[in-house]
């Protein structure tokens, strides 16, 4: 067992679930996204992004390209709740929220790409 | 064809010889390695960045988990926002203050835990970086890769010269006054250091690298279009025979030079291909046996090999017979005892200990000491070669010698460049720099084929004819050596003469004349004929030139240019050489009806021959 591969599976894996939590429900009722949930999903996918520097295979090379869109997605996602809640004058509404949670809809797309290469990495691993 | 029309139809249309190139046969990614540590630089900075990020969202989330109070004086918990910013401007140390509102105690509790956290979360992170932008491997990366990006974007043909020693220095000195661009590669970082603060007026690119390995070859452009030769010049044979086999290998069509004192590793180099392989220990003997024998010669030479600039060396007067007395029988000194001795030279050797069956004429004995000296009894000797590998021991030799003997020749070799003032205060009649003779060596070898050829065939001319060439020389330009060039009579540098040379009507001495009044000859000197691989020596002015002979001329830039226009340009061309005015343009030609060919040759009266 190599403990990098552990720690790397473990953060890919914690990114998408902690994304597909906070994106699971009504799309345009601000009580089902917990922000705290988004807070974490951005946290854990950049440590996720920062694994995956220096490897010089191609699938790497994916790999880091589906961390930088979920990160791009979720910091969209943030800043879009940031303008809802501190900025406009109407708060959190329906409109803010579901493009919140569409945008981090997008994220867990990346996300699920990068379990789907990291199980095909898995299962394409021979043991010479 | 002084019109710019007539010149770009020329061009346009002008016949011209296929440009040929042998390609690589085998590529090498030069590039990967270097990208490769830029990867392990990515990787090495992991483990700070993802400290960074668990510190700062462990700060912030704590933060707007303690409860706070507002400015209602209600209790109120701060947004993740907020905290975001709070953390942001204190964690890097900005520190605005308490916002939105003044904190709770608790909340401060938290805030000293975090920014404690964060400030080893930075400091962590900034020293890594710096660590790195230190680290000896990644800066190298970067070096290759400004390096490879230098080379790659050169367009002049260029030579790669591998060692950046003694020899190299001289040798890239000369090759920058003729403007031909180089690369360089070196083992020592302080010598690439000197190759930047050398004054070149071209940007030479040098790379620190074991030349040995053919990627840092690659890298420095073995493959690239443009590389025109390759010299190896390390002091180590070793690594001149993997560049020379590198070179052979990957890119046969290059020519090669290759420096080496050893004999053996000289026949490992020619088993590749066909370099020029440069044994200064070996020419040194060359050079002493044509000092003896013809001194007008040897000062011919070393003056064409000493590159342009060069002030005319003083003729010696050596003994041509008589016995020499050899000191150091080391490699040097079998090579030019051999050379002594195939000049029906007597040689008597002082060698510190016997090697071997004992030779005849070999005293054993330090030749640093005095009685030793005597016993090879210089007073009856006319020359000694002081050649061991030591510079005091061989100063020490030369003055007991020449308090023994005053009228000795003496010839002594010098291995250290700091020795050189040395031997200067000496006064030795022959003295051998090995980086020297490697440096003039590759210098005619490379500059132009045609000095090379000339140095060759020269020898065989004698020493009168040397010494009158050398008068020649100096009554045209000057006691400093003059550029020397040459000029192929083809479509390209000379496009004026093609119909005439086609005729047979272009006489040598009739084409250096001067464009500005062809009473007045050009001084300039031509040293060299080659027509169909036959050399023919200082041609002279009665000479017939025919289309593609090349000719190699010694003289100054301005009488070159002037030269160069006659060449070009047809009016010009057919008043210097047949006296006859044409219009330069071609409707005046035209309107005129004259051919641009006289019909008649000029008359030969005033054509002699071109000595000086």
């Amino acid at each position: 067992m190599n403990l990098e591969k552990v720690i790397f599976g473990f953060f890919v894996l914690l990114a998408a679930t902690l994304n597909f939590g906070f994106f699971i429900g009504d799309i345009a009722n601000p009580d089902l996204h917990n922000i705290y949930e988004l807070f974490a999903a951005l946290a854990v996918s950049l440590i996720a992004t920062v694994l995956k520097f220096g490897d010089r295979t191609q699938i790497g090379a994916v790999h880091l390209a589906t961390s930088l869109v979920a990160d791009l997605q979720l910091i969209a996602a943030s800043v879009v709740w940031v303008w809802a809640r501190e900025i406009s004058a109407q708060g959190m509404t329906a409109v803010h929220t579901a493009s919140m949670v569409s945008l981090s809809g997008g994220a867990l797309l990346a996300n699920l790409v990068s379990v789907v290469l990291l199980v095909t990495e898995t299962v394409t691993f021979h043991r010479g | 064809m002084s019109n710019p029309l007539l010149i770009f139809w020329a061009q346009l249309f002008g016949r011209r010889g296929p440009i040929s190139r042998a390609p690589s046969r085998v590529h090498i990614e030069s590039s990967s390695q270097a990208s490769s540590t830029i990867f392990l630089v990515m990787r090495r900075m992991r483990a700070p960045l993802i400290i960074l990020i668990v510190i700062f969202s462990v700060s912030v989330v704590g933060l707007t988990l303690i409860p706070g109070i507002g400015p209602d004086g209600q209790p109120a918990r701060i947004s993740l926002f907020e905290a975001f910013y709070f953390m942001s401007y204190t964690a890097t140390t900005i520190g605005f203050g308490e916002l939105p509102w003044p904190f709770t105690p608790a909340q401060r509790l938290w805030v000293t835990v975090s920014i404690y956290l964060s400030v080893i979360g930075w400091a962590y992170a900034i020293g890594s970086l710096l660590t790195l932008v230190q680290d000896r491997s990644f800066r190298q990366a970067l070096a290759l890769r400004r390096f490879t990006r230098k080379v790659t974007r050169l367009r002049e043909p260029f030579l790669l010269m591998v060692g950046y020693g003694r020899a190299g220095e001289l040798l890239a000195k000369d090759f920058d006054a003729l403007g031909q661009q180089l690369v360089v590669i070196d083992e020592s970082s302080d010598r690439v250091d000197a190759l930047d603060l050398g004054s070149y007026h071209a940007d030479i690119p040098g790379l620190v690298a074991d030349a040995a390995n053919p990627h840092h070859l690659s890298a420095a452009g073995l493959e690239h279009p443009s590389c025109a030769g390759v010299l190896a010049l390390t002091n180590d044979d070793e690594t001149n025979l993997a560049v020379t086999m590198t070179a052979a290998l990957l890119r046969p069509d290059l020519p090669v030079v290759s420096r080496t004192i050893s004999a053996p590793i000289a026949d490992r180099m020619r088993a590749f291909g066909n370099p020029a392989v440069v044994n200064p220990f070996d020419r040194f003997g060359e050079h002493l046996r044509l000092a003896l024998n013809a001194p007008a010669s040897y000062q011919l030479l070393t003056w064409l090999e000493a590159g342009p600039g060069a002030e005319l060396p003083e003729r010696g007067h050596p003994p041509a017979v008589g016995r020499w007395v050899m000191c150091g029988y080391g490699r040097f000194g079998r090579e030019l005892t051999a050379d002594l001795r195939a000049a029906n030279l007597e040689v008597t050797i002082i060698e510190p200990a016997e090697q071997g069956a004992p030779e005849p004429g070999v005293i054993v004995g330090d030749a640093s000491e005095p009685e030793v000296l005597v016993r090879a009894d210089l007073p009856s000797a006319v020359g000694l070669v002081a050649g061991t590998d030591n510079d005091t021991t061989n100063l020490s030799m030369l003055a007991t010698a020449r308090r023994l003997n005053p009228q000795l020749f003496l010839a002594a070799r010098q291995n250290q460049p700091t020795s050189a003032a040395l031997f200067e205060a000496m006064r030795v009649d022959a003295l051998l720099v090995p980086t020297e003779v490697v440096a003039h060596e590759v210098y005619a070898q490379i500059s132009t084929p045609m000095l090379w050829r000339f140095i060759q065939e020269m020898p065989a001319r004698g020493d009168q004819w040397a010494a009158d060439l050398i008068q020649r020389l100096r009554h045209n330009c000057g006691r400093e050596l003059p550029a020397l060039w040459k000029v192929k009579l083809d479509g390209e540098q000379a496009p004026a003469l093609s119909s005439w040379l086609a005729e047979g009507r272009v006489v040598l001495g009739d084409l250096l004349r001067s464009p500005e009044d062809r009473e007045r000859r050009l001084r300039v000197v031509p040293l060299l004929l080659l027509r169909d691989g036959e050399a023919v020596l200082t041609p002279d002015g009665a000479t017939v030139l025919a289309r593609d002979d090349e000719l190699l001329f010694a003289g100054h830039g301005s009488e070159r240019r002037e030269l160069e226009s006659t060449l070009v340009v047809d009016s010009t061309g057919a008043y210097v050489l047949f006296d006859q005015h044409i219009p330069s343009s071609w409707v005046w030609r035209k309107l005129s009806r004259k051919s641009p060919t006289p019909s008649t040759p000029a008359d030969r009266g005033g054509m002699t021959s071109h000595r000086g």
